[in-house]
């Protein structure tokens, strides 16, 4: 087994995968060559600095996957086992989005407002595309606080961070053993995301806040 | 000033909740208001209510090599430990894939830690002399029974310890194993029967006397 030094640790998932692993959730398959506006960036966490700005940005992502099982959940789709781990991926969610904007505004930072999110309809028609999109967002979520988290100043920000990230990993397993991965822990080491690898990611549910690129690589 | 939510609790709060609803000690408001001296927002911080006290000070006097070989040695306890449970033919089919699974990844990381120190040039410890209770390995409920003990253990070791790493390389190598540790304690309640799997709504933290007392009894010391 190619065993990684520590440097290899902070080595993010290539693009190429990740866009793989994307384009194969039939999600922002253009993402590739997706330009992440101003608009969409400033959706994304507000445009504050240091760790507000990170948790701004972790509180997004909070809401986007709390609004996601929400309407998951109003639209009756799920049943069995899948409704547990939704329900419970939902009750996470929003004590997370609880808990990131309580120490924001106990450190006297501005919470950032939650965007107006919009999903494929097929991810909210069925429990297959419910899980199939949920099986996107919770990597995500992974790979951001990873990414993140080398970057948070405060130590107590940075240990509440973990407690949250380490959660979305478990929301990992539970969704692949709903795919029927066998085994659901499949991963040795988990991978870090660049703040533009997560912002491809969900640019799309922003609706009107990304457009497509012409051509070449994404960025603003 | 205090954040007052004022939140109930969400509907099917986990058992986690209330274990950590009494924790309003000072502790961990000293450790705060300690801590926003280091940098960040500059003001006192605070964890939500459903958070525990911050850990990682107890972490800080070890440095990054000492961090780093304790986990190293827990590593080597899981990594033990899961192998003897494949090779004692207690699993099969998709749960011998898991445990399997879980023990290379274990070995992995017992790889990775080790590589790290010697290219920091610290001391790798010795393995440990590993002793498990009679019975771990006679049947599949008591093994993962004793499973389900120590993956906390490493979770919460790792984050507690996360925070106090000096290296910022470390600190990713860190929050990596950390979750992978984490998706192992689901998967481990997978094999349980547990329903849903996804049971906790932070991952807790423990503090470093919490994890040398766990882990004593199997023969693991921080050295």
């Amino acid at each position: 087994m190619n065993v990684p030094g520590a440097e290899e640790f902070v080595q993010p998932r290539t693009r190429r995968d990740f866009f793989k692993a994307l384009a194969a959730a039939s999600v922002g398959a253009a993402a590739g060559g997706m330009f992440i506006s101003k608009k969409a960036q400033a959706q994304i966490g507000g445009t504050q600095e240091g760790d507000a700005g990170i948790f701004n940005f972790a509180l997004t992502l909070e809401f986007l996957e709390r609004d996601f099982y929400q309407m998951a959940l109003d639209r009756g789709v799920l049943s069995g086992p899948a409704l547990g781990v939704v329900t419970n991926l939902r009750n996470h969610e929003q004590a997370h989005v609880d808990a990131i904007t309580a120490a924001l505004l106990g450190a006297g930072a501005t919470p950032a407002p939650k965007p107006e999110f919009t999903f494929p309809p097929e991810s909210l028609a069925s429990q297959a595309g419910v899980i199939q999109l949920a099986s996107v967002l919770e990597p995500t979520g992974v790979g951001a606080y990873l990414g993140a988290g080398p970057m948070i100043q405060n130590p107590v920000f940075l240990e509440a961070a973990g407690t949250i990230a380490g959660v979305e990993g478990d929301h990992v397993v539970a969704i692949k053993n709903l795919q029927g991965i066998v085994p659901p822990a499949n991963v040795a080491f988990e991978s870090p995301l660049t703040k533009e690898q997560v912002l491809a990611a969900v640019a799309p549910f922003l609706g009107m806040g990304a457009m497509p690129a012409t051509g070449g690589p994404g960025g603003a | 000033m205090d954040a007052d939510i004022g939140r109930t609790s969400p509907v099917g709060f986990d058992q986690e909740h209330s274990r950590r609803s009494f924790l309003k000690t000072a502790a961990w408001a000293t450790a705060a208001i300690s801590a926003a001296g280091i940098g960040g927002f500059g003001v006192a911080t605070r964890f939500a209510d459903a958070q525990a006290p911050p850990n990682y000070p107890t972490y800080q006097g070890l440095g990054d090599a000492a961090i780093l070989g304790f986990a190293l040695q827990l590593e080597r306890l899981e990594g033990t430990f899961y192998a003897r449970g494949v090779d004692a033919g207690l699993f099969s089919g998709p749960a011998l894939a898991q445990i399997a699974t879980i023990r290379d990844h274990e070995m992995a990381h017992v790889d990775a830690l080790a590589g790290t120190l010697a290219s920091l040039g610290a001391p790798v410890p010795p393995p440990p002399n590993l002793t498990f209770p009679p019975g771990t390995f006679g049947d599949p409920g008591t093994f993962l029974g004793l499973a389900a003990t120590f993956e906390p253990v490493g979770i919460g070791a790792y984050g507690g310890a996360a925070a106090a790493l000096e290296s910022k390389d470390l600190l990713a190598a860190a929050l990596s194993i950390h979750n992978v540790e984490c998706q192992h304690r689901v998967a481990i309640n997978i094999l349980q029967g547990i329903l849903p799997p996804n049971n906790l709504t932070f991952e807790p933290t423990l503090p470093f006397g919490a994890v040398v007392e766990a882990v004593a009894p199997f023969g693991v010391t921080p050295g």
